[in-house]
């Protein structure tokens, strides 16, 4: 059952991105990219991973995408050139794509799961759990991670202000 | 074939396609979002693998991604926005003062 | 401490102190030192022969060894024996008399200490030379008397054809020199040594093919003809007389032009066993003796026919050589170093005279002005005609008397060519006597008031070769007056155990030796007297007779159109053999190939390569993952 849901998510996501790479305008390429946001979050819900989809959501679409369609709508862009020309690059790309992915495939992809603890007692992967490990193993990770938002604020900002 | 391969050949196409998109397309903001998809791949092995290995880790690891990836796409829309101010477009054709 | 290396050494000290600081001493000091250090190493031989008088030791010094490759070993090594003992008396003796000479012959000149580096220069390579143990340092001071010879020919080198005559002189030498190298290596092939004395002793008893030995004396001889003016490598020497007067005194008549001669002497072991060469070297010593005397009568320019002079003497020279007498070949060089030295150095005097005037033809009538200068010259010039009791006339008569009695291939036909030789020899020489000192005179007025004699430093070295030329054959007497008058020839004894003594056929007798003696003294005198009747008598004669032989005479004023046919023949198919063919064929092809292809395709390779850079960032973002992903299959095929 829950291979049928991956299935049908994984389905939807590699349909949007290609469509974030076909689309003309902005606009339309952000709605796609949201879309296949979405898809990856119920990929990781399917898995059993709903920090992660969650966070997924509220994070990436949320907070980024919606940035960024800040940005599109204040870059008011109509038209720009919609492609390179498809030249050699396009070749090139899918080559070192595929090889890349071929190689994380041989790397680490191809041996079978380890035999899951079965259904351990605790889903490590609930909120509370994924809290509590995150308040007593990561809180110092926390912490810098709000420092490394404090500074990329006010780089942001100061960027902005000085005129770069 | 069981899932978690499943998972990772198509973490592996995904950002292929994100790859497709930063070198192929000419819009910086769209640029931008293909970034986006690339990072969204990696994310995507990454949880798939702790989920496979029930562990934690890596759950973790992928809310550290998150942040830096915010903080990434506020520098990068503040910086997108200087250089259109500077140059008057999108086009990453505009951009080419490094060329020969 | 005397020792052997110090007589080659100080003239190079005198090298370098005149040649690095002599522009900054005073002149008197450049010419002393110039002709000083010679002096001392002229001491020190008479030492090191006195001993070697003494006890017939030779002396050997080693000094280091330059080259081990396997079996060859060479070592810079010096050898001093009977041979070499004459030699480095003459070269020193006369060297140094030429440098005292040179003091006031080149005093106005404003290159002086540049000159006397040169001068001693060459006395160091010729040292070199004829000290040389191995075939190794005898061809270091070969090629290094031609260097001296090229610098001091072209001394004057502003004036382009000065240069071009020292060119000359330089390349013709370095085409006797490949024959040379090519009998070293032959040499080498055969003895596994290159020192003289092995190879002497080697070749004395190995029995290789005639052929074999005749193929290395021919290269050994071009060698010499090289060096020593011989045909067909004559071409350079008279138009070497561009060179100050002292430096054809000592380089081209006395000392370097030698060298052949020495050459020949050294390698006797080798010319021993091969009688086809020994006849080759007979005819060809012959040869160039007859042309050069015939050249020398038609020549008008006083030191051109002493040049031409030079080359015909040392025929006689070569052509003893080759008829087995090697110490007649040595004692006529000996004779023929102060006799022509004298004669240069006296013609050096003219033309100090009369400010550097040579055409014999705006001469004349110098006698009553210039009487010492001409008496030396007189002395010199009897000398070489072999009039006795000048020491020409041993020394000559000894060659000639081989010519005709060597058991290894004397014959009527070598002492008719060489008589003849003789007589023409007596009659160019005092063709110019008295186109020079007597006759109408013929001076430029500008020059007229000017002519004096020599000053003390020239007079001196003229008085003394002078001398020498009438002295110095006494110590050689041929053998049939030596018995007759109860006294010895030391000469000849010296050398004996070198050289050994010249085989005489059987059956001739002491009369047949005297009446040849008296046949050359005979043809001598009728030399002398037919030139004073065609040219102090009836001059007429001489003009009609040039008239008469019209064709023949230009052939014989042009040299045999050796340089004519050297000129357009040889050098002229080199220039279109490299300009039309090699150029277009090889030099093109080579330069497409390696500067414009090599170039372009640089260039071609550096264009690809800066389509790289794009200049757009999302082309560098591709290199980079492009070299991830490399690298991730690089480590996970391989890790």
């Amino acid at each position: 059952m829950i291979d049928v849901f991956i299935g049908f998510f994984s389905l939807l996501a590699v349909i949007f991105a290609v469509l974030v790479l076909t689309l003309r305008q902005p606009m339309r390429c952000a709605l796609a990219l949201i879309a296949h946001m979405c898809s990856l979050a119920g990929i990781y819900a399917a898995l059993g991973a709903h920090v992660i989809a969650m966070f997924q959501i509220l994070i990436y679409v949320g907070a980024v995408m919606v940035f960024m369609v800040y940005t599109i709508m204040l870059l008011d862009d109509r038209d720009s050139s919609f492609l390179s020309p498809y030249s050699a690059k396009a070749a090139v790309c899918l080559v070192v794509g595929l090889a890349l992915a071929a190689g994380l495939w041989l790397a680490i992809g191809h041996t079978s799961a380890p035999a899951t603890a079965a259904a351990s007692a605790i889903d490590p992967f609930t909120f509370s759990a994924f809290s509590l490990a995150f308040m007593k193993q990561y809180w110092f990770h926390f912490e810098l991670a709000t420092v490394l938002l404090l500074v990329g604020v006010v780089a942001a900002w100061a960027a902005v202000k000085e005129g770069l | 074939m069981d899932r978690y391969q499943f998972l990772t050949i198509l973490a592996g196409l995904i950002f292929s396609l994100g790859l497709l998109g930063v070198v192929l397309r000419r819009n910086l903001l769209v640029v931008m979002m293909c970034l986006e998809i690339m990072l969204n791949a990696v994310v995507l092995s990454f949880v798939s693998f702790a989920v496979r290995g029930q562990t934690l880790p890596g759950i973790a690891m992928t809310f550290f991604i998150y942040v830096a990836a915010s903080c990434e796409i506020a520098l990068a829309m503040a910086i997108v926005v200087l250089l259109v101010k500077r140059r008057g477009s999108l086009d990453l054709g505009a951009h080419q003062e490094l060329k020969g | 401490m005397i020792k052997l290396t110090l007589i080659p050494l100080l003239p190079l000290l005198g090298f370098l102190i005149n040649g690095l600081m002599g522009n900054r001493l005073p002149r008197w000091i450049v010419s002393t030192i110039a002709c000083g250090l010679p002096a001392l190493s002229f001491l020190i031989t008479l030492i090191l022969f006195s001993g070697l008088a003494a006890n017939g030791v030779p002396l050997t010094e080693t000094l280091y060894s330059w080259a081990a490759l396997g079996t060859l070993n060479v070592d810079v090594a010096f050898y001093f024996d009977q041979v070499s003992a004459v030699m480095c008396l003459v070269v020193t003796g006369v060297g140094t008399l030429i440098h005292i000479y040179s003091a006031g012959y080149m005093s106005h000149d404003e290159s002086q200490p540049r000159y006397f580096a040169y001068l001693n220069l060459f006395l160091f390579f010729m040292l070199m030379l004829v000290l040389g143990k191995n075939m190794i340092v005898l061809f270091a001071g070969w090629e290094g008397v031609g260097l001296a010879s090229y610098l001091l020919i072209g001394f004057w080198y502003k004036d382009p054809e000065k240069s071009a005559a020292g060119m000359k002189a330089f390349i013709v030498n370095r085409v006797g020199d490949t024959g040379f190298v090519l009998a070293a290596f032959l040499i080498y092939f055969y003895a596994h040594t290159l020192d003289f004395q092995a190879i002497n002793s080697y070749f004395a008893t190995a029995n290789l093919p005639v052929s074999t030995m005749n193929l290395i004396g021919i290269l050994l001889l071009i060698g010499a003809c090289g060096k020593s003016a011989q045909l067909p490598l004559h071409v350079w020497l008279p138009d070497a007389m561009a060179g100050p007067t002292p430096v054809s005194a000592l380089i081209h008549a006395a000392t370097m032009v030698t060298a052949g001669v020495y050459l020949l002497s050294r390698a006797n072991g080798v010319f021993l066993q091969a009688p086809g060469a020994m006849e080759v070297v007979i005819w060809g010593g012959a040869l160039t003796a007859f042309l050069g005397a015939t050249m020398g009568l038609t020549q008008y320019n006083l030191k051109k026919v002493l040049a031409y002079s030079t080359m015909s003497q040392i025929g006689y020279m070569f052509m003893a050589c080759g008829l087995g007498s090697f110490s007649a070949g040595m004692f006529h060089l000996y004779t023929h170093a102060f006799f022509k030295a004298c004669l240069f150095l006296g013609a050096g005097a003219v033309l100090h005279a009369l400010h550097g005037e040579e055409d014999m033809r705006n001469m004349g009538g110098l006698y009553k002005k210039m009487p010492f200068t001409f008496y030396t010259f007189l002395a010199g010039s009897l000398a070489l005609c072999g009039i006795p009791p000048f020491a020409g006339f041993f020394s000559k008569d000894e060659i000639l008397w081989s010519a005709y009695a060597s058991s290894h291939g004397g014959s009527q036909t070598i002492w008719l060519i060489a008589t003849v030789t003789a007589g023409l020899t007596a009659f160019y020489m005092f063709r110019a006597i008295i186109m020079t000192f007597f006759g109408t005179d013929n001076v430029p007025a500008k020059l007229k008031h000017g002519i004096h004699e020599p000053p003390f430093s020239m007079a001196i070295v003229l008085l003394i070769l002078g001398v020498s030329s009438l002295m110095a054959g006494f110590i050689g007497l041929p053998g049939v007056i030596a018995e007759k008058f109860g006294l010895s020839s030391p000469f000849f004894n010296f050398l004996t155990p070198v050289l050994g003594h010249h085989a005489i056929r059987a059956g001739l007798t002491e009369q047949t030796e005297l009446m040849f003696m008296a046949i050359s003294i005979i043809v001598a005198c009728s030399g002398i007297f037919l030139s004073w009747l065609f040219y102090s008598r009836n001059p007429g004669w001489s003009a009609a007779i040039k008239k008469k032989a019209g064709g023949i005479y230009t052939a014989v004023s042009q040299g045999y159109y050796f340089d004519a046919f050297y000129e357009n023949v040889i050098v002229k198919s080199m220039d279109i053999l490299s300009e039309s063919v090699l150029y277009n064929i090889g030099e093109k092809l080579l330069n497409y190939i390696t500067i414009i292809k090599a170039g372009g395709s640089a260039r071609f390779g550096g264009d690809l390569l800066s389509r790289l850079q794009t200049g757009s960032v999302q082309a560098y973002v591709l290199y980079v993952l492009a070299g991830l992903a490399l690298i991730l299959w690089w480590g996970v095929t391989n890790v």
